[in-house]
């Protein structure tokens, strides 16, 4: 495969990924309708809700809210280009985070107590899953001995399967999920961070968690790599749809935990997998035993 | 741009609130939501929360207290939007007319585009009102002047709300 067919295929995987991320969801929404024995809304769902959203009359409850929402969702995006052009994975990581931060700021500057609940609750969510996230990229990083996303050439899936599997409480959360939807708990915060948001401003924050999936769904993507680029592109398909997967049933079979069991269980589960894997590497390189 | 607005109505988000009702219609609005009668397959979600909403489901008679509440909600609706006044305390507050402590029907409060009757009103009945709602906010939606060109129509339809020679 020559390099313009790869590039085009980049720029294309770059535009496509979005709209996947929105059909994901929708499909979600649909298997847990099924689930639930319902019928469930059309697959096509989630981009209804978001054309109507950019319809609705704007409001907004100062600028800083509109300024934090439109930051929020340009560093995402940010984030992913930079991902999916082969860029440096802790750039990546710390620029989507601080997309992440800027979703809270823009819940604080809002004087709600709901808005401030949701906003604090999603700093907790931060605290819980960006070590993993941040362990994960080193673990890559010390397999691989460098951090460019567009360098990882070599099939981690058997390398490094618990920090893989580390990243599936990450995905719970990032997905507001059941057991971990801490900051979006509909029952008591309504919407938490997204709460004073509404119309346009809201779809911007709802775009900005799309990209924010995309990129957590690119580092899983990062697990496997082959010389035939279309083995690649569908095993890593597969990986994707297994924990997306995954995440449905687990959604489904639980209640929401308490806020201090989430940051307990995942950062205990999280940091303990991708420590003991990259022990493993560790001893397997120091010739100690055979690791594949 | 038809296909657009089809696409545009194709996700209504529900508040429902209790302005003094006795939970009879409450009960048949949360009914909607379960598996029997599922309303998420036209793409409804009861969002709790204003800012979200597009269609109100309102319940029971507006007592003086929940008045200032009804209208605060109304008004941080973003438009356009639509209220379905559910049951028959809503709908003209019978059971209660000429108390004390009772403002009326919704529609002494906030504009009402449907009225569903019955005491509790059935589910069914509730979702023949939000499909009427439905096409009602199709039309709202149709007759609105794009955001960007003017954003004079939702105000004209705030002071006509606010103004108090509403209230007979």
């Amino acid at each position: 495969m020559s390099d313009l067919e790869l590039m085009v295929l980049t720029i294309l995987v770059g535009i496509l990924t979005p709209f996947a991320i929105g059909l994901l969801i929708g499909i979600d929404r649909k298997i847990t309708a099924r689930m639930q024995n319902r019928v469930g809304p059309p697959v096509l769902q989630p981009y209804y809700d978001l054309i109507k959203l950019f319809g609705k009359e704007r409001r907004a409850m100062n600028s800083s809210q509109t300024v934090f929402a439109i930051a929020c969702m340009f560093l995402q995006l940010a984030a992913f280009v930079l991902l999916v052009t082969g860029g440096d994975l802790l750039v990546v990581f710390f620029v989507s985070s601080t997309g992440s931060f800027s979703l809270a700021l823009g819940a604080f500057s809002a004087h709600s107590p709901f808005s401030y609940f949701g906003a604090q609750r999603e700093l907790l969510q931060i605290l819980a899953y960006e070590p993993i996230v941040f362990m994960v990229i080193v673990a890559i990083g010390f397999r691989e001995r460098t951090f460019l996303a567009g360098s990882v050439a070599h099939d981690l899936l058997f390398v490094l399967p618990l920090a893989l599997i580390a990243l599936l409480p990450v995905l719970v959360i990032k997905m507001e999920k059941s057991p971990y939807d801490i900051a979006t708990a509909h029952t008591e915060l309504i919407s938490g961070p997204y709460v004073e948001y509404s119309g346009t401003y809201l779809a911007i924050t709802k775009i900005a968690h799309w990209f924010d999936l995309a990129i957590l769904f690119g580092i899983m993507t990062l697990f496997f790599w082959d010389q035939n680029i279309w083995i690649s592109i569908g095993i890593k398909l597969l990986i994707i749809l297994a924990f997306f997967f995954t995440a449905i049933v687990i959604d489904n079979t639980t209640a929401r935990l308490t806020r201090n069991r989430m940051v307990k269980f995942t950062l205990a589960f999280g940091l303990a997998l991708t420590a003991g894997n990259m022990l493993i590497l560790f001893l397997a390189d120091q010739g100690v035993f055979r690791w594949p | 741009m038809a296909l657009m607005e089809n696409m545009r109505v194709r996700s209504p988000w529900i508040l429902h609130f209790d302005t003094g009702s006795c939970n009879g219609c409450d009960l048949e609005v949360w009914a909607l939501l379960t598996p029997k009668y599922d309303v998420e397959r036209f793409g409804m979600v009861n969002k709790a929360n204003p800012k979200h909403a597009d269609i109100l489901l309102l319940t029971g008679p507006v007592t003086k207290k929940s008045e200032d509440r009804l209208m605060t909600l109304y008004n941080q609706t973003p438009g356009p939007k639509v209220v379905v006044a559910c049951g028959n305390c809503a709908t003209n507050g019978v059971p209660f007319f000429d108390c004390y402590n009772v403002e009326g029907g919704i529609d002494r409060v906030i504009p009402v585009d449907v009225y569903v009757p019955g005491c509790a009103c059935r589910p069914e009945a509730i979702i023949d009102g939000v499909v009427l709602a439905i096409s009602k906010w199709k039309e709202k939606v149709a007759a609105e002047v794009p955001i960007s060109a003017s954003e004079a129509g939702p105000k004209e339809e705030q002071e006509t709300v606010e103004a108090p020679e509403a209230k007979p």
